[in-house]
């Protein structure tokens, strides 16, 4: 007599479903991942490739009217644009004569100068990496992209595009792949701070797929169009990196703190090619302790 | 069909559903690829089929994921196992009980992954989880499920005919 399989493999299957998610979790399931993404990762590439193939033909007319829409914008952004760059590059001969009269540079190779060199350097020296997809489980934002621990790629680390624009950190490695945390993931939490009044902050991301600065204290004054960028604070990120403008600011007298509404430096569903940085200078621990 | 022809048809489906249709917003929703193969797969074929074509989607889709590994394959294998189900039968002609199941099996599916992720203390809301996400995905899969069950049926055929061929 046949006996019917199904019910006992439907609770073995579901059984061994849920032992992945507790090795998941502890962290054991790494090895076997990467085994796995070795297949995988292959099939992402020429799959993306192809969409992107196929994508920059049937998305040109879709694109013809999003794009009137943003050049229409772009036209006043670029007017303001043009005003902040005169500032700008006040600050930058000023900051530069600072910098030669401290010696900063040369104690401190690499520090202060991340934003900028991240770009310079490119892909010679930091993993560069182009994004090839997105989490398929659509209540996350994560972006994959096709550099791994092989690369020297680890968790934690920073991901940089179109300048030195924070896209978000590194969640999870395989050998050829990467999984980056965006910051406007609901988990995702940045210390930040506005660049020109220095007020700090944390910069998180929202169900909606919005950045909001929060813990800005009440009596701190917040300029709209001010620049936000990473403040270092805690080690795990290198300060300056870019993380968008204050588009608006909430504040209730029932409030604790002062949020902002923040607009991304970067469209998120267009990042194509990334930059990791694997390295920066931290502060040095013991300096920091207690005598 | 052997899972020699199901593994290739759910990775790729995985990895289309990561490269492609994260952009693609119809009716302020996606369409879940794999969830709809798996269903129909379910629906066609019984649970013990539909368990493991659940299984091996959840897989290829946690392998396109930052989030824990395992629950796509948890929600999945779920959504197999009761797609797959007898009764499924009683609910009218193949096509209407397939979109129905392929509705009703987003619903579930998105449930699951949704209670997860919550228990694993994951910031996502319900309610909004299912207003913005799995109902305009139910009602993309609920319309797409007759493409799906084209699709199967006839790559079902076609690879019949190949194993036959090279058996004789």
């Amino acid at each position: 007599m046949k006996r019917d399989r199904g019910p006992w493999l439907a609770w073995v299957l579901l059984i061994l479903a849920l032992v992945l998610i507790v090795l998941s979790e502890s962290g054991a399931l790494g090895p076997a991942e990467g085994l796995l993404s070795l297949v995988v990762a292959p099939v992402e590439r020429a799959v993306s490739a192809i969409v992107k193939g196929v994508g920059s033909v049937t998305g040109s007319t879709r694109d013809v009217i999003e794009l009137q829409q943003r050049v229409a914008g772009l036209a006043s952004a670029n007017e303001a644009l043009v005003q902040e760059n005169f500032r700008l590059r006040e600050y930058q001969a000023e900051n530069e004569e600072l910098r030669r009269q401290l010696n900063f540079h040369q104690e401190n190779p690499t520090y202060g100068s991340i934003g900028v060199d991240v770009v310079e350097q490119g892909c010679t020296i930091f993993p560069c990496g182009d994004v090839v997809g997105q989490d398929t489980n659509p209540y996350l934002r994560f972006v994959i992209i096709t550099v791994g621990s092989r690369d020297g790629v680890a968790v934690g680390m920073p991901v940089v595009t179109g300048g030195a624009a924070m896209i978000g950190r590194i969640a999870r490695t395989s050998p050829n792949l990467s999984y980056v945390q965006l910051i406007n993931d609901p988990a995702s939490l940045v210390t930040a701070m506005l660049q020109q009044s220095r007020v700090m902050g944390l910069v998180e991301g929202t169900e909606e797929g919005q950045l909001l600065m929060t813990n800005i204290l009440p009596d701190e004054e917040v300029a709209e169009g001010e620049t936000i960028i990473t403040s270092s604070i805690g080690g795990i990120l290198p300060r300056g990196l870019i993380l968008g403008q204050v588009e608006s600011v909430i504040y209730l007298e029932s409030d604790l703190f002062q949020r902002a509404v923040i607009r991304p430096a970067v469209d998120f569903r267009r990042i194509e090619t990334v930059l990791v940085i694997t390295d920066f200078p931290q502060p040095d621990l013991e300096e920091l302790a207690i005598p | 069909m052997s899972l020699y022809y199901g593994i290739p048809i759910l990775l790729i489906a995985a990895v289309m559903q990561s490269a492609w249709l994260e952009d693609v917003r119809i009716l302020g929703g996606r369409p879940d690829l794999v969830l709809l193969l798996v269903v129909t797969w379910s629906v066609i074929r019984g649970a013990r089929e539909g368990v493991v074509w659940g299984f091996v989607g959840g897989i290829c889709c946690d392998l396109l994921s930052g989030g824990s590994f395992g629950l796509w394959t948890l929600s999945l294998t779920i959504v197999g196992f009761l797609a797959g189900q007898p009764w499924v039968h009683a609910l009218g002609p193949t096509l209407m009980r397939l979109a129905l199941m392929s509705a009703l099996g987003t619903v579930l599916g998105h449930f699951v992954l949704l209670t997860l992720m919550i228990l694993l203390g994951y910031v996502v809301d319900l309610g909004r989880g299912f207003q913005t996400v799995a109902l305009p995905a139910a009602v993309l899969d609920f319309l797409l499920s007759p493409f799906a069950f084209t699709f199967l049926v006839w790559f079902h055929h076609r690879s019949r005919r190949q194993l036959s061929g090279f058996a004789q």
